[in-house]
C-alpha cells in the first residue's frame, strides 16, 4: 500500500530516535539525572501526544463513512422501500446521503486537474454539475444491486485534514473486494473526494480519459460528451 | 472493478505440447501489431512513419514525464488558488495546509505507455463484440443452469489447481510465507476440500488466497510494464505481463494433465466461461461509466497492477 508513513511507525521510530540522542547528550552532561528525566518526560510526552492525536482523530473518518454506508443500507434493505415502483424514492433517498458526504467539486477540481484553472466560474460549476451526476450514477448503479453484501471497516488513517478508510466488501461469490475512500475535512465534515476499488482511484481514471480527450479535441468536446453520456439510455 | 474483469488473461488459451506453438503465435502477434502500428502511424509524433517503436516508446516516456513535470507546477499553482478559495470560503479562519500531503497519491499517478493504441482499439473493439454476442448469452444461459454454488466450486478447483503459478510467483519474490501458505492451501483444499472444489484453507483456517503472478515477480525485479497490449480474448495486459502469462503456460498443472490440444482447449473455455458467469455486468458498467472504455479500461488495468505489485 501506499501509505507506510502510517502513526503508529512514526511515534516508534521517533521514539528511538529521542531515546538515542537522549542517552549520547545526557552522558556527557553534569546534570546527567536531571537531563535523563527531562528526555522521559519528553518522550512520554511526546508518546501521548500522539496518541491522543491518533484516539482523537480515528474513528472520525470512519464514521463517516460508516453513518452514509449505514443510512444508504437502511434504505435498501428497508422492505417499505421495495420494488420497482419505489426506485425514484430509493434513489432520492440515496442520493440525498451521497451527497451529503461526497465532495463533487473537489472531484471535479481533481478531475481536471491543470485544465480546471482555465475554467471560468460558470463553466466549474457547470462541470462539477454533469461530472457530479455521471458520478452519482455510477455509485448509484453499484449499491442498487446490493444484495446482503458483508462491508468490513478494516484500516483508517489520518494526517492533518486528509483521511483514508479501508473498507472490505465481502460478495457472495466468496471474493473480497477492497474500497478506499480518501476523505478531507472541511469545516467540521469528513467528505470523500475519490473511491479506489482495487487499487483503481476514480479521480485518477477520470482524468486519464478526460486527458485523453482533451488532448485530441476541445473542452467544450469533453463537456458535450459528458452531457450525451448523461442522456443516454438508463 | 474488481479483480476479475481485469485479470482475465490466465486461462483460455490451450497449451502443452502446443506450448511452442502458442509462444510463437504471441511472438507473431506482438510483432504483427508492432508492423501495424507502423502502418498506421505514429500519431502526433514528429517524424511520420519513419518512426520505430522504440522511439515511439521512449516519446511516450518523455510524454509522460512531461505531462507529469507539468503536472507538478499546475498542482503547485493549483494549491496556491485552493488556498486562496479557501480563505475566501472558511473567512480565513481556517488556512489549507502548507502542501497537499496525500495530492501525490492521487495527483501524478502516470499512464502506461501505448504506442500501438490504434491495434489495441480494434482488439479492444474484438474483444467487445465477442463478449456481447458469445461470452455473454453463453455465460447467461450457464448461469441459469448451473447455480451459484456450484460455480463457486467450479471457480474454487481452477484456482486450486493453478497452485504452482501463486507459489512459484511468491519465492521469486522472496515471499516465503505466502509460498508456505500456498503449499498447505494446496495441501488441505485437494484432500478435505475435495479436489479444492471447496476452499477450507479459507473458511476454517483462515489462509488467504496469495494474489502473485510472474507479472507481478518480474516487476518485483523492477522490470516495468513496457507498454499496454489489448490482446484478443485475453483483454487487457501489457507487455511484462504478456510474457508473464506464456511463462505460466509451464507452471500450469493443466498443460501437464490434459496435454492434448482440444480437450485443454475445452476446458480452458470452461473455466473462462465459468468465471464470466460471475461477472456478468461488471464490463457494462465500465462502459456506462467511461467517456472512453477504452482509456477507462487501459488505466484501469494499470493502476490495479500497481496495486497489486505493491502488495
Amino acid at each position: 500500500m501506499g501509505f507506510s508513513g502510517n502513526c503508529p511507525e512514526v511515534v516508534v521510530n521517533g521514539k528511538r530516535v529521542v531515546m538515542g540522542i537522549s542517552f549520547e547528550d545526557t552522558m556527557g552532561s553534569v546534570e546527567a539525572g536531571m537531563g535523563m528525566n527531562r528526555w522521559i518526560a519528553g518522550v512520554v510526552f511526546f508518546f501521548a501526544i500522539s496518541m491522543l492525536g491518533t484516539v482523537s482523530m480515528a474513528g472520525e473518518p470512519t464514521e463517516a463513512i460508516r453513518k452514509t454506508t449505514d443510512q444508504i443500507l437502511a434504505v435498501l434493505t428497508d422492505p417499505a422501500m421495495k420494488g420497482p415502483d419505489k426506485e425514484s424514492e430509493r434513489a432520492r433517498q440515496i442520493r440525498k446521503a451521497v451527497d451529503e458526504r461526497f465532495d463533487w467539486e473537489e472531484m471535479s477540481m481533481r478531475t481536471l486537474a491543470r485544465h480546471w484553472k482555465d475554467r471560468t466560474q460558470p463553466e466549474r460549476s457547470e462541470f462539477i454539475d454533469l461530472f457530479g451526476s455521471l458520478l452519482e450514477r455510477t455509485y448509484l448503479d453499484k449499491v442498487e444491486s446490493y444484495s446482503g453484501e458483508k462491508v468490513l471497516y478494516v484500516d483508517e488513517k489520518t494526517e492533518g485534514d486528509y483521511g483514508l478508510v479501508t473498507v472490505k466488501i465481502i460478495t457472495h461469490q466468496q471474493t473480497e473486494i477492497e474500497v478506499q475512500y480518501r476523505l478531507k475535512k472541511k469545516g467540521s465534515n469528513w467528505l470523500v473526494y475519490d473511491i479506489s476499488i482495487e487499487g483503481v482511484s476514480l479521480v485518477n481514471n477520470y482524468r486519464k480519459q478526460f486527458n485523453s480527450i482533451l488532448a485530441r479535441s476541445s473542452y467544450n468536446e469533453l463537456v458535450e460528451k459528458l452531457r450525451t453520456k448523461l442522456e443516454g439510455k438508463e | 472493478m474488481n479483480r476479475f474483469i481485469l485479470s482475465q488473461k490466465g486461462n483460455c488459451l490451450p497449451g502443452s505440447s502446443v506450448r511452442f506453438l502458442i509462444w510463437l503465435t504471441t511472438l507473431v502477434l506482438v510483432l504483427g501489431m508492432t508492423s501495424l502500428a507502423h502502418a498506421a502511424g505514429p500519431g502526433p509524433g514528429p517524424s511520420a512513419s519513419e518512426t520505430s517503436l522504440l522511439a515511439a516508446h521512449t516519446e511516450a516516456h518523455e510524454l509522460v514525464r512531461l505531462a507529469y513535470a507539468e503536472d507538478q507546477v499546475s498542482q503547485a499553482s493549483q494549491q496556491k488558488g485552493r488556498s486562496q478559495q479557501q480563505a475566501e470560503k472558511t473567512g480565513g479562519e481556517e488556512p489549507s495546509p502548507g502542501s497537499d500531503a496525500w495530492d501525490d497519491e492521487t495527483g501524478s499517478i502516470g499512464s502506461i505507455p501505448d504506442p500501438l493504441e490504434p491495434v489495441n482499439r480494434a482488439f479492444f473493439v474484438f474483444n467487445d463484440r465477442m463478449y456481447f454476442w458469445f461470452f455473454k448469452p453463453v455465460g447467461n444461459g450457464y448461469k441459469m443452469v448451473v447455480p451459484e454454488l456450484g460455480r463457486i466450486c467450479i471457480r474454487n478447483f481452477f484456482t486450486n489447481l493453478i497452485m504452482p503459478i501463486r507459489a512459484i510467483s511468491c519465492l521469486l519474490q522472496g515471499k516465503f510465507e505466502g509460498f508456505g501458505i500456498e503449499l498447505v492451501r494446496c495441501v488441505v483444499n485437494s484432500t478435505v476440500g475435495f479436489l479444492g472444489f471447496q476452499d477450507v484453507a479459507r473458511e476454517a483456517l483462515g489462509f488467504q488466497i496469495q494474489d502473485e503472478d510472474l507479472g507481478q515477480a518480474f516487476a518485483f525485479y523492477g522490470i516495468g510494464p513496457g507498454c499496454y497490449l489489448n490482446l484478443p480474448f485475453l483483454g487487457a495486459s501489457s507487455l511484462r505481463d504478456t510474457a508473464g502469462w506464456v511463462g505460466e503456460l509451464y507452471l500450469n498443472p493443466l498443460d501437464y494433465m490434459v496435454s492434448d490440444f482440444w480437450p485443454n482447449a475445452g476446458f480452458r473455455t470452461f473455466d473462462m466461461l465459468n468465471k464470466t458467469s460471475m461477472r456478468i455486468g461488471e464490463y457494462e458498467a465500465l462502459k456506462k461509466a467511461a467517456l472512453d472504455p477504452y482509456v477507462a479500461m487501459r488505466d484501469a488495468y494499470y493502476q490495479y497492477r500497481l496495486n497489486q505489485i505493491e502488495k
